[in-house]
């Protein structure tokens, strides 16, 4: 990974050349998840209950070195789509994504990145997505590394069974949006 | 980046730029107007044909260049200031490649644009958007031999100048792969090399020359008027009809002064996975040098070249073929040393191959072709110049209504690529003021661009 940086880091030099021009970053984080984490199971989870939390995933991610020693953020934005393959009971909550940078302790410790409302039935297949831009995402982003996590709290107070089911990250795309910094 | 550091860098990617393109424009408007056709008296091809010292002057003219393009630069000018937003290094590289002397009637657009990276675990893209118009398809070639001032004299058929002369010669290139993936944006793939190589040479040496002029053949017509102060072309084989062969040869002993040359390669070589875990990137680089320097490891070279050339007269119909730095070769003690870069160590290992080898560099020979024909008021001509690196043609057309000239041509430029150029003169008894538009593509994209050229001429 980090022999790209010498690569990669040429590249705001050449956009530095172009007067006030950006060096656009997108990176499929989705693609650096362990394929296990891509995709975990929920439940089963007692009707009746409330806050009930899922960590899903919680992962340290190596993302480009060096971006930030040599540009300035502008701006950032993560993209997020999630499916919920819901089979029994039905359930309000949240999907949360976490953003912190790799010497963090607990990643959940943190304010969440994305806070996306869900709504799950029994028998059918939820899709959510979203958009998020934030300062605390834009630092995040170009850290060497970071850690993420993503945590589903469900709400299960109104179901009739236990909620059960799979959920799966379809789409987590970071774009940063860089000036030179030379 | 200190902000010296970056002005600095930004001087000498200018400098460097300047070196190998600011004998690329032309600021003599009546030479430019007949596109800059060389011809035995059109003073600025002089040195192209040592021959055409023995030819006589006859209506030789002397240049003087107005500068208009500076009145432009004034009002719109790049910043050079590396933290001002505007700063844009392809400006002042074609800054470098154009100086402000002519005035620029059209320019290619400016390159901009954001640069997109795309990065997932098996994927990078990069898409450079303008900057791609800046990698050429080809290698970046550049460089030359530069004949500076000379200074010496000359009696009657003898003529003997020391010339500083330097020859740099420098071709960067990238391997298909990258091309592909810099240029046309296409992704970088798993188990594929990167790579890019660099030939370089340069050499200096001073040349002492001694030469001498012929004039085998000369034969007039029986109408002429031989030696009628009144007709400035009596005497003049370009328009006086006469038969003449002039010849010219200047051997030339070098004394070498310094010789450099590097041939490298380097790349990167992806992974089975391109963000896969660990360090799936291989980088390589090798690089092979040899030099010799006055004071320094292998001293001073030597070697022996020449200049010889012909030029020939019918009916005033002007032929003349000339060769500079014919057979010319420095012999050096070089110092040869291989640098190797090991990945696992992450540091450059270098081994001395040998020292005091003997090497013989080459200072590659230029060859100009001119033919031009005068007809009364009007002159046709045209040129063929074929050097190291290039090989430009040159066509051009003048008549004279009067006071006023017309003027058309074309040339072959450095790049390979027509330009079209055409002006307009007028005269005032000894002296002159000409115009001329041109296209050109001395920018770092290699675009067609126009200007207007003005000087005066003294006739």
């Amino acid at each position: 990974m980090r022999r790209w940086v010498a690569v990669i880091l040429m590249l705001p030099f050449l956009a530095a050349g172009c007067g006030d021009r950006s060096l656009i970053l997108t990176v499929d984080v989705l693609s650096f998840l362990d394929p296990a984490d891509v995709s975990e199971a929920y439940g089963p989870i007692p009707a009746g209950l409330t806050g009930v939390s899922v960590d899903v995933a919680s992962e340290e991610v190596s993302l480009l070195p060096g971006v930030e020693d040599v540009t300035e953020v502008s701006s950032a934005k993560l993209e997020i789509g999630a499916s919920f393959d819901n089979t029994t009971g039905s359930a309000t909550g949240q999907l949360q994504i976490f953003i912190t940078s790799a010497d963090s302790a607990d990643v959940y410790s943190t304010a969440p990145i994305a806070d996306i409302p869900v709504s799950v039935t029994p028998g059918n297949v939820t899709n959510v997505s979203t958009e998020v831009t934030s300062d605390a995402l834009a630092e995040a982003l170009v850290q060497d590394k970071v850690k993420i996590g993503v945590r589903i709290t469900f709400d299960t107070s109104a179901s009739l069974a236990p909620v059960q089911g799979t959920e799966t990250i379809t789409l987590l795309r970071a774009t940063v949006i860089t000036k030179k910094k030379l | 980046m200190p902000n010296h550091c970056r002005r600095v860098a930004v001087v000498c990617v200018v400098a460097a730029a300047f070196a190998t393109s600011a004998q690329a424009q032309m600021l003599d408007a009546r030479r430019l107007g007949m596109g800059g056709v060389a011809t035995s008296d059109n003073g600025a091809s002089r040195t192209a044909n040592v021959a055409f010292r023995a030819v006589p002057a006859g209506r030789g003219t002397h240049s003087i260049p107005l500068p208009i393009g500076l009145i432009q630069y004034a009002n719109d000018h790049p910043t050079f200031d590396t933290d001002d937003p505007d700063f844009n290094i392809f400006k002042i590289l074609d800054l470098a490649s154009n100086p402000p002397l002519t005035l620029s009637l059209s320019k290619p657009d400016e390159v901009s644009g954001d640069i997109s990276i795309f990065v997932a675990r098996d994927s990078l893209s990069v898409d450079l958007d303008d900057v791609r118009r800046a990698i050429p398809e080809e290698a970046w070639k550049m460089g030359g031999v530069y004949h500076l001032m000379a200074i010496g004299f000359g009696v009657k058929n003898f003529f003997v100048q020391v010339v500083p002369t330097i020859h740099v010669r420098n071709e960067f290139d990238l391997d298909d792969p990258l091309r592909r993936a810099l240029r046309d944006a296409e992704p970088f793939t798993g188990n594929t090399r990167y790579g890019t190589s660099d030939e370089g040479v340069a050499q200096a040496a001073v040349a002492w020359q001694a030469g001498m002029t012929l004039r085998p053949l000369y034969r007039l017509p029986a109408d002429a008027n031989e030696g009628d102060q009144d007709d400035p072309s009596a005497d003049d084989p370009r328009r006086n009809g006469a038969t003449a062969f002039y010849m010219g040869a200047a051997p030339k002993y070098y004394w070498g002064l310094a010789y450099g040359s590097v041939r490298g390669q380097g790349g990167i070589t992806t992974g089975d996975t391109l963000f896969g875990s660990g360090d799936p990137v291989a980088i390589d680089m090798t690089a092979l040098t040899r030099h010799a320097a006055i004071g320094q490891d292998g001293g001073s070279g030597h070697g022996f070249g020449a200049d010889v050339g012909g030029v020939f007269f019918y009916k005033n119909l002007e032929l003349g073929v000339g060769v500079n730095d014919l057979g010319s070769e420095i012999d050096w003690k070089t110092t040869v040393k291989q640098h190797v870069y090991s990945d696992s160590l992450n540091e450059f290992t270098t081994t001395t191959l040998g020292k005091d080898i003997d090497f013989t560099s080459r200072i590659p020979a230029a060859l100009t072709v001119n033919v031009a024909k005068r007809m009364g008021s009007m002159m046709v001509a045209a040129d063929f110049v074929d050097t190291e690196l290039k090989t430009m043609v040159h066509l051009g057309v003048e008549r004279w209504l009067g006071m006023l000239a017309i003027r058309g041509g074309a040339y072959r430029d450095a790049n390979g690529r027509w330009q079209a150029t055409g002006g307009t003169g007028l005269r005032f008894g000894g002296i002159g003021v000409d115009l001329a538009v041109a296209t050109h593509s001395r920018n770092v994209e290699e675009e067609r661009a126009a200007e207007l050229c003005a000087s005066l001429t003294l006739y």
